[in-house]
C-alpha cells in the first residue's frame, strides 16, 4: 500500500466518483444500459485530463461511425445470419487495417469502429428492427459517460499532460546533449543509447496531440510539442553523425557536422521554451508517422480470420446468447492489435476475465445481495473500483491490463439495473460468455498466431531498403522525413528489434544513408533560393 | 407563458432540444477558441480548467434562456 504513488490514489478515487455520478446520471435519465456509463468511464479512466478528453472524443467519433455502419449492415443482411457474420468479420479487418496505420486513441478510436459492429448488428441479430434504438441507447450512454468523468477530472483538478511532456521533453534533451558529448569523447554506445532515445522521441508523438484539447491554448502547445518532438530527432540524428568522424577531431568534415548539431540544438531549445510559455513556434512541423500497409494488411487479415473462427464456432454451439460472446471476441481482438502483443493481451484478458468474475460475484451477491438503495451501491462499488483503478497507471503491462479488464468487466457483469434482478442465472451466463470469449479468442490466435515479430521486423527492413533505392519524395522537410524514418525504427524496436543486433544495425544504417542522401538533394534547392549567393 | 423549444428533426428522428443546446454550445466553444487564446484566458485563472468548464456552462444555459 505504501509503495503506491499518492497520483494513483487520487486517479483511483477520481475514477470511482465518475463511475459513481455516470451511473446515478444515467439511473436519473432512465437509460435502458447504464453500465454502458459506467464502463465507458472505465476506458476512459486516465491519468491526465487531455488523455481522458481526448480518448472521450475519439470514442464518441468511433461509436458514431460504428452506430452508422451497423444499421448499414443490418440494413443489407438483415435476413441473412452467415452474410451478416462475414459482412461484420470483413467490417472489422478493414478497421483493423486503418488502425495499424494510425497511433495512440486514433488507432483505439478505429477499432472502436470496427467491433460496435459486432455490439450492435450482431447483438440484435434476431431483432434487426431495434438497431436504431440500441444505437441511441449506446451513443447516449456513452455520452453521460464522457460527460462525468470530464466533470470530475475538472472539479477534482485532475493533472494536465502539458507540464508533464514539457518536462519529458526537456529530460530527453538533456540526454541528447550528453549522448551528442559522449559521442564527442567517443565513449557512446550506439546499439542502446540510440535507439532508446528514437523510441522514447517517437513514443510521445500520440502525446503531443493530447495537449491540444486540454485548454483554449491547447493547440498551440500541441504546435509546439510537435515541432519540438521533430526537432529532437534531428538533433539526435546530426549527433550521431559525429560519431563516424569523432576519431579525429582534426578531419576535414567535422566542423560542418559540429555546427549542424548547435543549430539543432538551438532548435530544440527554442522550441522547448514556446512549448514552457505556451507561444506559437517559430517553424510549424508536421510529425508524420511511417506506415507499413503490407503489415497493417497482414494484421487486418488475421483479425477478420479470428472473428470468423470464433463465429464459426458459436454458430455451431448454438447458443441463443452467443453474440455477447462475440462482441467480446471482436473488441478483444481488436484492441489486442493496438498492442505490440495481441496473443499477450487475449492472455490477460483470459486471466483477468475468472478474477472479475469472482469479483463481481462477491460484489453481487456477498456485498450487494439484495440491497436497492442508490448510495448502498455506491459505496459497495467502492473497493472494486477504487483497487481495480489502482493497478491501470501501473508501468507493468501486465499488471496494468489486469486492473483495465477488471475495471471494465466488474460493471459488466454486475449489469446496474433499477431495479437490479439479482439473477444467479443471468450472472452464471454472463460470466461464462466472458470466459468462454476469451478463451476462444485465444484458440483462435494459436491456430491462427499474428504476424510474428521477425516478419514485421523483415518487412520494416524491405520497405527501408526500397526506400533508399526509390526517390520519393512527398512534400515533407528533411526534418518530417527524418521523423517518419525514427518512427520506422520505433516500430522496429516495438517488435522485439533491440534483440535484433543485425537487423538494427541495418536499419540505422538506412536511416543515416536516407538523412544523407535527403540532405544533399535539399542542398541545391537551397543553392538556388538563395539571393545572397545568387549576389556574389 | 411556457418556453417553447425549436425542434430539431434530422431524417425523421426527434433531437432533444438539450443535446442541440449541448452541441450549440461546443460550437461555439470551439470558434471562440483562438480569441480565448489571444485574451490570455489559461493564464487568468489559477484553475484554468475550472473556469472553462463554468464558461461552458454559462453559454449553455445563455443559449438556453435566448433561444
Amino acid at each position: 500500500m505504501s509503495g503506491i504513488p499518492i497520483s494513483s490514489w487520487t486517479f483511483a478515487v477520481r475514477v470511482w466518483l465518475a463511475t459513481v455520478l455516470a451511473l446515478f446520471a444515467s439511473f436519473w435519465l432512465q437509460l435502458e444500459a447504464p453500465f454502458t456509463a459506467a464502463v465507458t468511464v472505465a476506458i476512459l479512466a486516465e491519468p491526465t485530463r487531455g488523455q481522458a478528453l481526448d480518448k472521450a472524443a475519439f470514442r464518441l467519433t468511433g461509436t458514431v461511425v460504428g452506430v452508422t455502419a451497423s444499421i448499414a449492415i443490418a440494413g443489407l443482411f438483415s435476413q441473412a445470419r452467415d452474410l451478416m457474420l462475414a459482412a461484420s468479420a470483413v467490417w472489422l479487418g478493414v478497421c483493423v487495417f486503418a488502425a495499424k496505420l494510425l497511433d495512440g486513441y486514433r488507432a483505439y478510436a478505429a477499432v472502436l469502429t470496427g467491433y460496435t459492429v459486432a455490439n450492435i448488428a450482431i447483438q440484435q441479430i434476431d431483432h434487426p428492427q431495434n438497431v436504431f434504438d440500441a444505437s441511441v441507447e449506446r451513443g447516449a450512454a456513452i455520452a453521460v459517460g464522457i460527460i462525468s468523468i470530464a466533470i470530475v477530472n475538472v472539479l477534482m483538478s485532475a493533472p494536465d499532460r502539458h507540464s508533464r511532456l514539457a518536462a519529458q521533453l526537456a529530460a530527453i534533451h538533456r540526454r541528447i546533449r550528453e549522448y551528442a558529448c559522449a559521442t564527442l569523447r567517443g565513449e557512446s554506445d550506439d546499439r542502446t543509447t540510440f535507439p532508446a532515445l528514437v523510441q522514447d522521441i517517437v513514443g510521445l508523438r500520440p502525446d503531443v496531440a493530447i495537449v491540444a484539447l486540454e485548454s483554449s491554448s491547447g493547440s498551440v502547445g500541441s504546435a509546439a510539442a510537435r515541432s519540438a518532438v521533430v526537432s529532437l530527432v534531428a538533433e539526435l540524428q546530426a549527433a550521431r553523425s559525429l560519431s563516424a568522424g569523432c576519431a579525429d577531431v582534426e578531419t576535414e568534415d567535422y566542423s560542418p557536422k559540429m555546427r549542424e548539431l548547435l543549430r539543432r540544438d538551438d532548435n530544440v531549445r527554442q522550441d522547448l521554451s514556446a512549448l514552457r510559455s505556451v507561444r506559437w513556434p517559430t517553424r510549424l512541423q508536421r510529425a508524420p508517422l511511417y506506415r507499413s500497409y503490407r503489415i497493417a494488411a497482414d494484421t487486418a487479415v488475421r483479425a477478420a480470420l479470428w472473428f470468423g473462427l470464433a463465429s464459426v464456432l458459436f454458430v455451431w454451439a448454438g447458443w441463443s446468447a452467443a453474440s455477447a460472446s462475440l462482441y467480446l471476441v471482436a473488441a478483444v481482438a481488436a484492441l489486442g492489435v493496438t498492442t505490440p502483443n495481441p496473443r499477450g493481451y487475449s492472455t490477460i484478458a483470459l486471466v483477468g476475465a475468472p478474477i472479475a468474475v469472482v469479483l463481481a460475484g462477491i460484489l453481487e451477491f456477498i456485498v450487494l445481495d439484495g440491497a436497492d438503495a442508490f448510495p448502498v451501491l455506491a459505496i459497495a462499488l467502492a473497493p472494486f473500483t477504487i483497487g481495480a483503478a489502482l493497478l491501470v497507471p501501473s508501468q507493468d503491462p501486465v499488471w496494468s491490463g489486469l486492473g483495465r479488464i477488471n475495471l471494465i468487466a466488474i460493471p459488466t457483469i454486475l449489469a446496474p439495473s433499477n431495479p437490479q434482478t439479482y439473477d444467479p442465472q443471468a450472472f452464471l451466463f454472463t460470466s461464462l460468455f466472458i470466459v468462454a470469449a476469451a478463451a476462444v479468442l485465444l484458440a483462435a490466435q494459436m491456430l491462427i498466431p499474428p504476424v510474428s515479430d521477425e516478419k514485421q521486423r523483415t518487412q520494416l527492413l524491405a520497405e527501408a531498403r526500397d526506400e533508399l533505392r526509390v526517390d520519393n519524395r512527398t512534400g515533407e522537410t528533411l526534418e518530417e522525413a527524418m521523423f517518419r524514418d525514427a518512427s520506422r525504427i520505433g516500430q522496429f524496436l516495438c517488435a522485439g528489434g533491440a534483440h535484433d543486433s543485425h537487423g538494427l544495425a541495418e536499419l540505422l544504417s538506412c536511416f543515416d544513408q536516407s538523412a544523407t542522401v535527403r540532405r544533399f538533394n535539399a542542398k541545391p534547392t537551397q543553392l538556388v533560393n538563395d539571393p545572397s549567393r545568387e549576389a556574389t | 407563458m411556457a418556453h417553447t423549444f425549436g425542434e430539431l428533426v434530422v431524417g425523421g428522428v426527434l433531437v432533444a432540444p438539450f443535446v442541440t443546446y449541448l452541441v450549440a454550445t461546443l460550437v461555439v466553444l470551439i470558434v471562440l477558441r483562438p480569441l480565448l487564446n489571444v485574451a490570455g484566458f489559461a493564464k487568468m485563472f489559477s484553475h484554468p480548467a475550472i473556469a472553462q468548464l463554468s464558461l461552458f456552462v454559462t453559454m449553455l444555459c445563455l443559449l438556453m434562456l435566448m433561444f
